[in-house]
């Protein structure tokens, strides 16, 4: 009886998600039709047209000299990253190998470091160090900091101790268990907290870039908003949600499956 | 026993460590300050200074309460709209596609600065602007943490409240509702920390008042001194409204 009900279920089930995701279109050419027809009614500079939009969009793809600028953004995300993930996951090692420096790394330092607001780094950063990359990767890092810190922190506190247990029965060299043993039990943790990161990043680079960088994509949305060129900020916008859409959904997330299904058990 | 009184000792030197650190980073600031211009790096004696003097000037307690009504009107309604829209998805299964495949991809990804510059050029800089910008950042995190206790809640408790009654409004309010409750406090929680250091932007170019406003006039009058001590202003805050307010509320729904 149960198979026949399951049989019978089936073929709705695919008519169902059909019908789901023709709403999800049918919501999004909605969405455009508006969108032209506030264009209509509002000025150029403050709402332009989906097909102009459209047009910046390819323009955009094409042009080596806006491609550079989108290039230079990555390259800031991912140096940051980079950073801020190796002094976090140092930040929270300190206290797993000297448990003395609990109270200072967690109490202190981690609450300082998550209660900063990224404006105030982004600015503190101008006056230190001028409008340069460097500027915008010391501004990224500072607020990725307490996020790589707070994840890896949560990552070794469940390191299996029968797993560490076992491996002292093995070798008595810390570098050989560190290596073998604990980084491989932190995967999940790395990929999750690189995951947040990038999301997190993304949303504060171009705040640096527009305040205090000289090139990347909130630098080139600065230009425009001065020149009142509000459809190449339009097309940076979609350009930057389609790509950490993208990215996420079809790089990380898949990464971080394929991680977790292999080493979290 | 033994192990008891180990533990204290060991818990005084943690202590001691970690007070000993920030005297040590205090000094070190010191130290740096000393050998640079008062514009690149003040020394913390006049932040601590200028940090009183903040606290006790009417001007600044103006600012603070602004920026903070700000934040607290964006979190609720944050809150609503997104409740409400992971409300639609769990309600309407011919909207999830709406809501998750469409809003919630693009609201996620978009570029905070992204709404501070189009409320700048689409509304005059005031209150309504800094609040659609903070509002349309943090919809996102309320959207998928109630989204999250929506689909986490138990059927059979929800099969129990209809055996109960069928008044949807009463099951919602009895049981949907307090179900959600460490929910939407971790959304909060979340919202909460976002608003203080990303969504602040918003009053760096739309507004003319507030902390953010503040910051930017400091750091462009190249006044360091005023610059740190709000940074440092905005820390108290945010560590004085998540101690007070968020951790009670946190212990109470959490005792029940």
């Amino acid at each position: 009886m149960a198979e026949i009900d399951i049989a019978a279920a089936q073929p709705s089930r695919p008519s169902g998600l059909a019908a789901n995701k023709l709403a999800a279109n049918l919501f999004a050419l909605l969405f455009l039709v508006a969108w032209e027809a506030a264009s209509y009614v509002a000025p150029d500079y403050l709402i332009p047209g989906p097909v102009p939009v459209a047009q910046r969009l390819a323009a955009f793809v094409t042009s080596r000299h806006d491609l550079g600028h989108l290039g230079a953004s990555l390259f800031h995300v991912a140096a940051a990253i980079a950073v801020s993930f190796v002094i976090g996951s140092l930040l929270a090692l300190i206290p797993y190998y000297v448990p003395v420096s609990r109270f200072a790394i967690e109490r202190r330092i981690g609450p300082f470091l998550n209660a900063f607001s990224a404006i105030g780094w982004t600015l503190l950063s101008i006056m230190w160090f001028g409008v340069t990359p460097l500027t915008v990767i010391f501004a990224i890092s500072a607020v990725l900091v307490p996020f790589a810190l707070v994840n890896m922190s949560a990552g070794l506190a469940n390191v299996d101790s029968e797993f560490i247990e076992m491996a002292g029965s093995f070798t008595r060299r810390r570098g050989r268990m560190f290596a073998l043993v604990i980084v491989p039990s932190l995967y999940p943790f790395i990929f999750a907290t690189l995951r947040i990161m990038f999301g997190v990043a993304w949303k504060v680079t171009l705040t640096a870039e527009l305040f205090g960088g000289n090139s990347g994509l909130g630098y080139m949305i600065n230009l425009s908003r001065q020149e009142f060129d509000t459809t190449t900020i339009f097309a940076a916008i979609i350009l930057i949600i389609a790509f950490v859409h993208c990215m996420d959904r079809y790089v990380l997330a898949p990464l971080q499956a394929g991680v977790s299904r292999h080493y979290a058990s | 026993m033994p192990a008891e009184r180990a533990i204290v000792p060991f818990a005084f030197a943690e202590r001691f460590f970690g007070e000993g650190a920030v005297a040590l980073a205090v000094f070190g600031w010191w130290a740096a300050a000393h050998r640079l211009p008062e514009f690149i790096l003040p020394g913390p004696l006049p932040v601590a200074r200028r940090l009183l003097e903040l606290f006790i000037t009417p001007a600044f307690l103006q600012d603070a309460w602004t920026s903070t009504w700000r934040v607290l009107v964006s979190i609720v309604l944050a809150l609503v709209i997104g409740g409400g829209l992971a409300f639609l998805a769990h309600g309407a299964p011919s909207l999830e596609g709406i809501v998750d495949r469409r809003i919630k991809p693009v609201l996620n990804s978009f570029p905070s600065i992204g709404w501070a510059i189009l409320a700048a050029i689409w509304f005059n800089p005031g209150s309504f602007g800094v609040i659609f910008v903070e509002t349309a950042i943090l919809i996102p995190f309320c959207l998928i943490n109630i989204a999250e206790g929506l689909r986490n809640i138990d059927r059979e408790l929800m099969e129990m409240g209809q055996s109960f009654t069928r008044r949807r409004l009463r099951i919602l309010w009895r049981l949907t509702f307090p179900l959600l409750v460490p929910y939407g406090l971790s959304a909060v929680r979340i919202a909460y920390g976002v608003a203080w250091k990303i969504a602040l932007v918003a009053e760096l170019l739309g507004a003319t008042d507030g902390l953010g406003y503040l910051m930017l006039r400091a750091q462009t009058a190249a006044d360091s001194t005023t610059f740190l001590a709000t940074c440092f202003a905005i820390v108290l805050i945010f560590v004085a409204g998540e101690r007070l307010v968020i951790v009670p509320l946190e212990r109470r729904f959490a005792r029940r």
